[in-house]
């Protein structure tokens, strides 16, 4: 592994951690109103990068990523509700039991190709709610209803946090040796097993990197809803809205996952006042157009056709 | 004791007639499956298409729903077609499988679709569809049979059974499997591939939609539109695998485990339709891990 | 010329009245200008102290915009009601309301960006909560933080007073766990050896309702002998209904809602029919009219709980004689305003919960006189008055605790309310016959 140094950093990373700082820096003094649109938008960001680990790097399609969120939210509830612990802790717990149930799912599903693996996926969270609906320690049918206040400061910190990690993880994996090896799953899996690459420890390593970031971004957006209700969190349109936002941003890269969070969440905000109703119509369009014909996402196709932009963006 | 024989026995007709449902509710996406190796995630989205196609010919029509069936199936087939040559036609043309980019390309286009349909039907139709027609039921000793289940049963063998006949029977039909098999030998034998997609994945929308139709009669007091895709998509995919991609009476055979396994499960998991669900569509896993081609062979 | 002798003396009696007549006249023009001058300036308008901002996140679209939509169509309707009658007077002045809404698309995330957005960029002095308790359970710590009062209309789960303490946060519809607590009491004052079979759906509304009924049942020793929840997907509940017929089951409540009340009461005719039960009483489903024009006959002698019904006879008079205090329209007076800004539609009780939730904050304001968020919460947690929605007053936790629903039930094809006695326009029937 190359000696990382600032100067062998990509200007994408850079750019990043540059955006990161000034957000942090400022967080104290902005407006209320833009700082609770930041922290959603870096929840949406954490999602879309923990997404990308599995579906991204190695094109298999996650349908049932929101059952992480989901287990991350559960994890937060039940540390906060029933042991009473600081919610970042229950963000800890949730991102770890998130962990647990990617590395045991991830160990059975992973062997299916393709499509049997997205069904697979999109399977394990519809089961995952049926059962937590039976389950009374958390909450069944009724959800569970935390004592937490409104404490942006803190929610943008812990987001903050984890979106920070996990830039920087994408960064190392795609640019280590580990890169080649997962670059060549998504392109050809078996050629890559006859060269040797340990495919199927790869596969779930990047597996249970995603269920714990996941979980880690849905403790936070349960932390800021102060609850949590299984027939919403289980809901299939959060697997969706993590998917748009790289394949419009684009696959596998650095840069996509944050670009994909910005174009769908910002552009979500907008329609709550014009257009109401109609920004799932319009990302579903943008879905199909962009799959079809630019399937490297916005981010890749510019890689693709420009150049110039080669060296600056990945 | 008699009332748990009385339950079982309720559950377990209740559970057929539910599977052969499901089945038909499948079928179409079997047919689209085995024909263009392509799986709709929009699937769901075409079988709510298909019920407010029944609702609408119910409402301004008076159409009972089992008529609507074959209405719904003819445009379901010309549906198919569009959708053929709008999505997959580029994907398609002139290769000899689908490679692993154009089934992510499929998959995730296909998904945006249903985001698209699910959301403009949201946003025009607000209400639960379900036709309130309801034949009746007969007491067959503790048993109470729905007719409108037993009506719905009856059309989705046929239907599977047709499809199956016209694959094996019709030269149209043997062209298609011909193609699911391998394109450049069915080229060679001088069929048009294109043609032969287009009717193929036209025939399983024509199915899906039919299917959407039957399931008003099914549930007649109807269902929330943007709930049928969360679950009988999932469905489908876990039916489709458990029959076997491609083989036609795999659906029926599908279909029926999974409906026995969701009815019959509940009395075994102290009445728990969660559970029973939740045990049916796991049983995707193991069928994946050690008979991944179907139960049937 | 015969007489010069008297030229000088002005002749007395005609200049004389020439002058009373002058005092007369000047009299009366300064007596006329006086009393016009008097009568100006007592009938000024008072001056106008400009609107007070109510703000809120509503769900227009999303799962929750049938009901998003009619609180709103409420709200405004209210709004039209009190900008129209004078508005409120504080200190002197007389002020308007505006509404300051935007669409949370039934989505808990965005709760977090809309109300700090009302707050401070809009500026709103008064929060209304927004539709179900999952989102009001999202924006209530918002009220606390920027010390807000915050009308909850569409969240009546008491867990959200319950779980967390909340200071602003005041409810103005009935709770959640007494939504069937008038069913259950009838049925222990009629019936009390009845056993009670509960299906419910399972999602947080109809799970904690139903079950807080049940423990109310049993702290009343009435036998519970069947509880199940189902999914909200849920296609199929024969095995559950015929086991609840098989444990001896005489009444049955529980539902959810639309889709799923219709469900239960098809298959109760195959599963639960020779006999039916005795009692049913479904949440949601019942209140509907479509209910009745589905069912038909089925229909009959079905309860269901509402928080408001058109038939309600809350009244000036009525509020007199238990010594509270009215404001606001008549439930008569708020129909017919509603229906002439909606179309001629009717309100369904989310139109008046939302529309009395704005209707209190009013009351409220004008009698503590003032804006300060501490002296309107003082005002409404002591304040005890009835308005076209019901009875209001809250406990110290900011619940509800006078308000009471009404159990209506479907008669010969009219939906009547049954209970409570004083304000209903028919009994409550028994047995339930299935047709």
């Amino acid at each position: 592994m190359r000696r990382l140094s600032l100067r062998t950093l990509g200007p994408t990373l850079l750019g990043i951690l540059a955006f990161l700082g000034v957000l942090a820096a400022i967080a104290g003094r902005m407006p209320l109103v833009l700082l609770t649109l930041v922290i959603n938008l870096l929840i949406f960001a954490a999602l879309a990068y923990s997404i990308n680990f599995i579906t991204g790097l190695t094109g298999y399609v996650s349908f049932g990523h929101v059952l992480f969120m989901a287990v991350g939210g559960y994890g937060l509830a039940y540390g906060v509700g029933t042991l009473h612990w600081h919610p970042v802790a229950g963000v800890a717990l949730g991102a770890l039991v998130s962990l647990a149930l990617a590395l045991g799912i991830g160990a059975v599903t992973l062997r299916f190709r393709g499509v049997y693996f997205a069904i697979a996926s999109q399977v394990t969270a519809l089961a995952g709610f049926y059962i937590v609906l039976e389950i009374q320690e958390l909450g069944g049918g009724q959800g569970i209803v935390l004592n937490v206040g409104f404490e942006p400061i803190a929610w943008f910190y812990t987001i903050w946090v984890i979106l920070a990690i996990e830039v920087g993880i994408t960064y190392w994996i795609t640019h280590g040796r580990l890169g080649y090896g997962i670059r060549s799953i998504r392109a050809d899996e078996d050629a890559a097993k006859t060269v040797g690459v340990h495919a199927a420890a790869l596969k779930l390593v990047l597996f249970a990197i995603s269920g714990l970031f996941a979980g880690a971004a849905g403790g936070v957006y349960y932390w800021q809803g102060s609850g949590i209700f299984p027939n919403e969190a289980f809901s299939l349109t959060f697997s969706l809205i993590m998917l748009a936002m790289i394949v419009i941003g684009g696959m596998g890269t650095l840069l996509g996952p944050l670009f994909g969070a910005v174009a769908v969440y910002l552009s979500s905000q907008y329609f709550l006042t014009v257009l109401i109703g109609f920004e799932f119509v319009i990302i579903g369009v943008l879905v199909v157009v962009i799959a079809l014909f630019l399937p490297e996402g916005i981010v890749g196709t510019l890689r693709k056709y420009v150049p110039e932009l080669r060296g600056l963006i990945e | 004791m008699a009332d748990f024989v009385a339950l079982f026995l309720t559950d377990l007709v209740l559970g057929l007639l539910l599977g052969c449902v499901l089945a038909v509710i499948a079928h179409g996406l079997n047919i689209i499956w085995g024909v263009a190796k392509v799986v709709n995630v929009a699937h769901g989205e075409f079988i709510m298409l298909g019920a407010y196609g029944a609702y609408f010919l119910y409402l301004y029509g008076g159409f009972n729903p089992l008529l609507s069936v074959p209405i719904d199936a003819a445009i379901g087939l010309v549906v198919g077609m569009g959708f053929y040559f709008g999505f997959l036609y580029r994907e398609l043309r002139g290769k000899e499988s689908m490679g692993l980019q154009s089934e992510l390309v499929t998959l995730v286009s296909t998904f945006g679709l249903s985001l698209v349909i699910v959301n403009i039907a949201q946003s025009i139709w607000e209400h639960p569809v379900g036709i309130l027609w309801s034949p009746g039921a007969a007491q067959v000793g503790p048993v109470p049979v729905p007719f409108g289940g037993l009506y719905v049963a009856v059309v989705s063998v046929a239907l599977i059974a047709l499809t199956d006949l016209f694959l094996t029977r019709t030269y149209l039909g043997n062209a298609i499997r011909a193609y699911t098999q391998d394109i450049p030998a069915t080229q060679l034998m001088g069929i048009n591939p294109t043609v032969v997609a287009a009717v193929g994945i036209g025939m399983g929308f024509s199915v899906t939609m039919a299917g959407g139709a039957l399931l008003t009669v099914w549930l007649p007091t109807g269902i929330d539109p943007t709930k049928i895709g969360i679950l009988y998509a999932p469905i489908s995919f876990v039916i489709v695998v458990l029959g076997g991609p491609g083989k036609m009476w795999g659906s029926l055979v599908g279909g029926l485990t999974i409906g026995l396994i969701i009815n019959v499960g509940q009395l075994f998991l102290g009445g728990s339709i969660a559970l029973a669900t939740a045990v049916a569509v796991l049983t995707l896993i193991p069928i994946l891990l050690f008979r991944p081609e179907g139960i049937l062979r | 010329m015969s007489e010069p002798v008297q030229a000088e003396a002005p002749p007395a009696a005609p200049r004389s009245r020439r002058k009373v007549l002058a005092i007369g006249i000047a009299f009366l023009i300064i007596l006329v200008a006086v009393a016009a001058t008097a009568v100006y300036y007592l009938t000024l308008p008072t001056p106008f102290g400009g609107t007070i901002k109510v703000g809120f996140s509503i769900s227009l679209t999303g799962q929750f915009n049938v009901e998003g939509k009619n609180s709103l169509n409420g709200i405004k309707t209210v709004l039209n009601w009190i900008n129209g009658h004078g508005g409120v007077t504080v200190q002197g002045k007389v002020y308007n309301f505006s509404l300051d809404y935007y669409d949370d698309q039934s989505t808990p995330g965005n709760i977090g960006t809309l109300y700090p957005r009302i707050i401070q960029n809009d500026n709103a002095t008064f929060l209304l909560a927004p539709y179900s308790s999952g989102l009001t359970t999202a924006a209530a710590p918002l009220a606390d933080s920027y010390d807000k009062v915050m009308m909850s209309h569409g969240g009546s789960s008491d867990v959200i007073w319950t779980g967390s303490t909340r200071r602003n946060l005041v409810e103005v519809l009935s709770r959640a766990s007494i939504y069937l607590k008038g069913a259950v009491d009838w049925l222990h004052a009629n019936h009390p050896s009845d056993k009670i079979a509960a299906l419910y759906a399972a999602d947080s509304f109809s799970t904690f309702a139903t079950q807080a009924a049940l423990g109310y049942a049993q702290s009343l020793n009435m036998a519970v002998v069947y509880n199940q929840s189902y999914p909200t997907t849920a296609t199929d509940l024969s095995t559950q209904l015929t086991a609840a017929k098989n444990a001896g089951a005489d009444d049955l409540i529980g539902g959810g809602h639309y889709t799923d009340g219709l469900l239960i009461m098809n298959q109760l005719k195959t599963t639960w029919n020779a006999p039916p039960p005795k009692f049913v009483s479904l949440l949601v489903a019942v209140t509907e009219p479509a209910f009745q024009s589905q069912l038909a006959g089925s229909a009959n002698n079905v309860t269901g709980p509402s928080q408001w019904e058109t038939a309600v006879t809350y009244s000036p008079t009525f509020a007199q004689s238990a010594g509270l205090s009215w404001y606001g329209p008549t439930p008569a007076e708020f129909t017919q305003l509603y229906g002439s800004l909606n179309n001629g539609d009717v309100p369904a009780y989310h139109a008046a919960e939302a529309g009395a939730s704005l209707l209190v904050l009013a009351n409220a304001i004008q009698r503590a006189n003032s804006f300060n968020t501490t002296a309107v919460r003082a005002q409404l947690g002591s304040m005890h008055i009835m308005d076209f929605f019901g009875e209001f007053q809250i406990d110290a936790r900011g619940l509800q605790v006078a308000h009471s629903m009404v159990l209506v039930q479907w008669q010969a094809g009219a939906k009547k309310v049954v209970l409570p006695a004083d304000i209903a326009d028919g009994s409550c029937q028994y047995p339930y016959s299935g047709a």
